[in-house]
């Protein structure tokens, strides 16, 4: 009761974190993502192309893309127009304009395993074995499993106005060039000198020295063990390395279907069980040309 | 100012809206479905099979079978568990069980006109096409649950097919009510006779329900103070569309819709739904072009 009344008045202030909460404008523009896909990543791109005479780094991301996991009800709401807000949600029908972000599953448990190592939520040596069947589950985030969030999004938006899709994978093969299909989103001049730019003062190394000098003013690393990195290898491919057989089969029985969808290849397609994947594949192609 | 210390309070007391800030426990189930889809009549069907001793009305529905969405925090709280939840939330990931029911979105679009004329959320002479062009296009207040293909398409591509997910058509609700209510039954868990089926089917028949709705209607969250000279319980039938809607409006909402309402198995009347080897193959297409 005590502890409502507390939550109330700062929520009735406006000082609360609204999370899902937010309360959504029609020229929002959100760069969706499950969570370690890239996100961070995507938002220091596109910060850098849409603000290019302010440099991204930690102590300014999330004013100029803000993070309403981390920001509050009044600082969001003062914030200059269109937003460009950073957002892991699964599907939301009041986002009308996402850059939905999507990376290989196999990969983003891998880096989520790191990430709670480095939240203190994970000891070290805590098996990835263990840890994949509860993200196939969904329990380690609030924004529903892996496929729950992507096939949410992709189900309802993908080919329709309003959404942009990228992979994670072809970010690092040419970031230049998906920034080119950002820059056409937002109805910016694709102009290329601009882009380099941006790609440059994005670049991981450039990330990794930020992170060393700006890691506590930052939310989403603050308080957490700095020995381990936030940003990470920044590469596709390590869970071939890093994920055990069975941890993989477990993934890929789970989500194949969407996998495939995406381009992702399979390691063991002939194990995949798919759950209706038919009803989902004509689901993503929404409208028939 | 005193508003904001009214929701302060109300807030602390446990007063405000559950909604999608209820806190959902892991033994709940939710019976999930877009407004306008069947969801009073199923939910009248497992409380009478659920609770078969005592008579389901609509004065002790909301204890039975709570809104979420109508009631406030603190109620639901104090609802025992295992609870059995009335929701219309497009997906939700914190919902461990759910039963869905979809409906043809053409009967939807009738049904749905005809309850915001009930609520005077449009005006009483709203053509019928102007009100369908705002329920495709997702800009009435009906959007807040998603659009139709929204709501129904984020819960079978985040659940369908698992355990944990049951689908129903309330068309084949209609069809055979006996077979679909078994469904629910073991869905839940429940041994239920072919007699107490019937039973419960019995006690929440449409005639029932309209019977229920002019009695107790002013005692029920969801009709009290609304217009009683339209009913809540509409026609509890499937295919009024076929005479009720006009041709332009049908046609929007299979152009938006079509492939979901196929895959649903609602035959399209003014184009085909692609094939989901056309489809695939398009995607192919597109994926080699790099777009």
């Amino acid at each position: 009761m005590i502890q409502r009344l507390i939550h109330g008045t700062r929520r009735a202030l406006g000082l609360h974190h609204p999370g899902r909460n937010l309360e959504v404008w029609p020229d929002d523009v959100f760069i969706l993502s499950f969570p370690k896909s890239g996100n961070t990543w995507t938002r220091f791109l596109i910060a850098n192309l849409m603000y290019p005479d302010t440099p991204a780094d930690f102590s300014n991301i999330n004013r100029l893309t803000p993070d309403p996991e981390a920001s509050s009800k009044r600082e969001l709401a003062r914030m200059p127009r269109p937003r460009i807000i950073k957002s892991h949600q699964y599907f939301d029908p009041r986002y009308k304009r996402v850059i939905y972000v999507v990376r290989d599953p196999r990969d983003v448990a891998l880096s989520q395993f790191h990430f709670y190592r480095k939240r203190g939520l994970l000891e070290d040596g805590y098996p990835p074995e263990r840890f994949v069947p509860r993200f196939v589950a969904g329990e380690t985030t609030p924004y529903g499993s892996w496929g729950e969030n992507v096939a949410g999004w992709l189900a309802t938006r993908q080919n329709r106005p309003g959404f942009l899709l990228l992979r994670y994978e072809d970010m690092l093969e040419d970031a230049a060039r998906e920034l080119n299909k950002v820059a056409s989103f937002l109805e910016i001049p694709p102009d290329a000198e601009r882009i380099a730019n941006a790609v440059r003062r994005s670049a991981a190394d450039e990330m990794r020295k930020l992170e060393k000098s700006q890691a506590r003013l930052w939310s989403s690393t603050k308080g957490t063990r700095q020995d381990v990195p936030f940003v990470r290898a920044a590469k596709s491919g390590g869970w071939r390395t890093g994920l055990p057989e069975a941890a993989v089969a477990q993934l890929e029985a789970a989500w194949g279907h969407l996998m495939k969808h995406l381009g992702y290849e399979l390691l063991f397609p002939a194990r995949t069980t798919n759950f209706d994947s038919q009803f989902v594949e004509t689901m993503l192609n929404g409208l028939s040309r | 100012m005193i508003y904001g210390i009214k929701q302060v309070l109300n807030y602390a007391l446990g007063r405000d809206i559950a909604g999608r800030t209820l806190a959902v426990r892991p033994d709940d189930t939710f019976i999930v479905s877009y407004p306008r889809s069947g969801n009073t009549w199923t939910r009248f069907l497992i409380a009478n099979l659920l609770f078969a001793g005592q008579p389901v009305s609509f004065a002790n529905i909301e204890l039975l079978i709570p809104d979420a969405e109508a009631q406030s925090s603190r109620y639901m709280k104090r609802i025992r568990g295992p609870r059995v939840i009335k929701s219309h939330q497009y997906f939700d990931h914190r919902y461990p069980k759910v039963l869905y029911v979809t409906r043809d979105p053409r009967d939807v679009a009738v049904s749905y006109y005809n309850f915001s004329r009930k609520y005077r959320h449009i005006a009483d002479d709203c053509p019928l096409e102007q009100y369908v062009h705002g329920f495709v296009t997702g800009t009435l207040l009906s959007s807040g649950w998603g659009t139709w293909a929204e709501n129904v398409g984020t819960w079978m591509a985040a659940r369908n097919g698992r355990p944990t997910f049951l689908l129903l058509r309330y068309e084949d609700l209609i069809a055979d009510t006996q077979t679909e209510l078994a469904k629910v039954a073991r869905f839940f868990g429940v041994d239920a006779t072919p007699g107490e089926l019937s039973r419960a089917i019995e006690n929440s028949s449409a005639d029932h329900l309209r019977e229920l709705e002019k009695k107790e209607g002013e005692a029920w969250v969801t009709t009290k103070n609304k217009r009683s000279d339209i009913p809540f319980i509409g026609s509890a039938a499937a295919g009024k569309w076929k005479s009720v809607l006009p041709g332009a409006a049908i046609e929007e909402i299979e152009s938006a819709w079509g492939n979901t309402m196929a895959q649903l198995g609602y035959e399209l009347v003014t184009r085909k739904a692609e094939s989901v080897e056309t489809q695939l193959a398009a995607m192919a297409v597109l994926r080699e072009r790099g777009e």
